[in-house]
């Protein structure tokens, strides 16, 4: 198979068909459809999780994790801006820790524009949104500071996490904290699930925003993904056939392979 | 158009040239933010936003998505490839200042209002200091390689600090990793419920076929034939390769399809609700 530094035929018709399917939703979803969503017991815990900081009277601690400004970590924000308006209605201070400098100034005005929105615009505090370090592990134990030195109730980790998780969660379950993890790695989710007490996976991390918020452009965007999915899938079992028929080892060979990897 | 953005992106020679850039280049910038600033309100600074996200995720789809030809394969766009992600990096780098920013404000409150634990965020200012200066300086001095048998005092304090301490607190804390994966294990892998079970068992087989004594303890099975399979190596590899890969591949799946959706309301700026606090 060739580089695909430029898409092929195939994905550019595989693109613009589940993008089609996807903004389709949408449309239907803004023009009131009824969309269900399914319960997700990691997100349905925020609540749960914001509840017991307050009555607790301790901040929340809320890591963006490693990365800068990309898919990840603005759909982290978008969790982060909900969980703001939840600690502002119940006058629960909130601390943000982010690695990477380019996230803290966005991260910064999420917070105070979520702050305003549930009109609470004066429990704002600019030095709650930190910029903690941009290496990892410097980023880790300062993030483990912040929840020993706050002794936060509750520690929502959300966004691209490698290595430093398990400090993370490990020390902030050694201080009593719940914490509701959410990442889109397969790799890293295993961990989480080991140590947190709610744990977002795969892609019903990027259903939070929609779940959460119940906006109709969301929702909609939300069901157009799952019909993706489907195609994905009848894409795969078309896949599994064709490997049966042509016999695995002579694939490479095959009229389809072959305009599927390089033909253009 | 293209040689004169890459005439005004390529590095400068002489002080002189460089300041001048420098300064031209925050003028314009600083000119630039008061300008809109000052003419663009919540709304109009909302629009700017979306206009900027849906000019830079078509440049970018378009470059990927239309037809390339030639080695290496290009198309018209390919070319400004390089100078966007210049631009890119130099908006970035101005980041890294607000990002000291924010240290230098949480660390100076601890300071002047002698909270406790101060004395670290004094301590984080004479590091912060000690490194910027011996890093510029050991910088400066431009020295040669091999280094020579003695080497002027800046660059032994920089190799002091960041070689012989920064280096060896990061590995020191990547080492605490390997209890703390113990510590999780060991709770992971209580039989709580049928799912924990069902875990423990797999974990069982996979641990037990990585090592040595577990191979051991099936080595007695003929290597060929039915029997074979139930070798603990062979289990394992079973489980990682037909039982974990495929499940990690959808939940692959998922999260692609999931990060399409969310590039697509990022883009036509269909999220802005859950950013600017209400609906688009």
């Amino acid at each position: 198979m060739g580089s695909l530094e430029h898409a092929n035929w195939f994905m550019t018709a595989l693109f613009c068909t589940m993008s089609g399917i996807i903004v389709g939703s949408v449309l239907l979803a803004q023009r009131g459809r009824e969309m269900f969503i399914r319960r997700i017991p990691g997100l349905s815990a925020i609540e749960e999780a914001v509840g017991r900081a307050t009555e607790m009277g301790k901040p929340i601690f809320f890591s963006t994790g490693l990365w800068g400004i990309d898919v990840v970590t603005l759909q982290a924000l978008a969790i982060l801006s909900y969980i703001v308006k939840l600690a502002a209605r119940h006058a629960t201070r909130i601390i943000v820790g982010t690695a990477d400098s380019t996230l803290y100034p966005v991260a910064q005005e999420s917070v105070r524009e979520a702050y305003e929105a549930a009109g609470a615009p004066e429990a704002f505090r600019a030095e709650d949104v930190r910029f903690v370090s941009g290496d990892q592990f410097p980023y880790a134990l300062g993030a483990v500071g912040i929840m020993a030195r706050e002794r936060t109730a509750t520690n929502f980790l959300f966004g691209a996490f490698f290595a430093e998780a398990l400090i993370l969660t490990e020390n902030g379950r050694a201080l009593g904290a719940l914490q509701v993890a959410g990442c889109p790695d397969p790799v890293q989710i295993p961990f989480f699930i080991a140590t947190c007490d709610y744990v977002v996976i795969g892609d019903e991390y990027y259903a939070a925003s929609a779940y959460l918020t119940r906006e109709p452009t969301v929702t909609g965007s939300i069901v157009g993904q799952d019909i993706a999915k489907a195609l994905l899938m009848a894409i795969v079992l078309a896949g599994i056939g064709l490997a049966t028929y042509f016999g695995g080892q002579h694939m490479d060979h095959s009229w389809l392979f072959r305009h599927l990897g390089t033909g253009r | 158009m293209r040689q004169t953005v890459l005439k005004l992106l390529a590095p400068t020679t002489g002080t002189a040239s460089l300041v001048a850039h420098l300064a031209a280049a925050l003028l314009v910038c600083a000119l630039l933010l008061f300008a809109l600033h000052r003419l663009l309100g919540p709304r109009g600074r909302r629009w700017l936003i979306a206009a900027v996200t849906f000019a830079g995720g078509l440049f970018y789809g378009l470059e990927y998505f239309l037809p390339a030809h030639g080695k290496p394969e290009k198309n018209f766009l390919t070319p400004w490839i390089e100078p966007v992600s210049v631009a890119l990096t130099v908006v970035f780098a101005f980041t890294v200042g607000l990002g000291i920013y924010s240290l230098c404000q949480v660390h100076g409150r601890n300071v002047g209002r002698r909270r406790p634990g101060w004395h670290n965020s004094l301590a984080f200012f004479a590091a912060m200091v000690a490194m910027f200066v011996s890093g510029l300086w050991e910088h400066h001095l431009r020295l040669p390689e091999p280094l020579p048998a003695v080497v002027p005092w800046p660059k032994g304090v920089y190799e002091v600090l960041f070689n012989g301490l920064y280096g060896p607190l990061q590995a020191a804390t990547f080492s605490l990793l390997a209890f703390y994966i113990a510590s999780a294990a060991y709770r992971a892998f209580r039989i709580r419920s049928a799912e924990a079970g069902l875990m423990m068992a797999a974990a069982f087989i996979v641990m037990l076929g990585q090592v040595p004594f577990g191979r051991w303890l099936t080595s007695w099975l003929p290597a060929a034939g039915p029997l074979g399979s139930l070798r603990l190596e062979v289990l394992g590899d079973y489980v990682l390769t037909w039982l974990n890969t495929p499940a990690q591949r959808a939940i692959a799946f998922g999260v692609a399809v999931g990060a399409l959706a969310m590039s697509l309301r990022l883009w036509l700026s269909l999220e802005r609700g859950t950013f600017f606090s209400e609906q688009s």
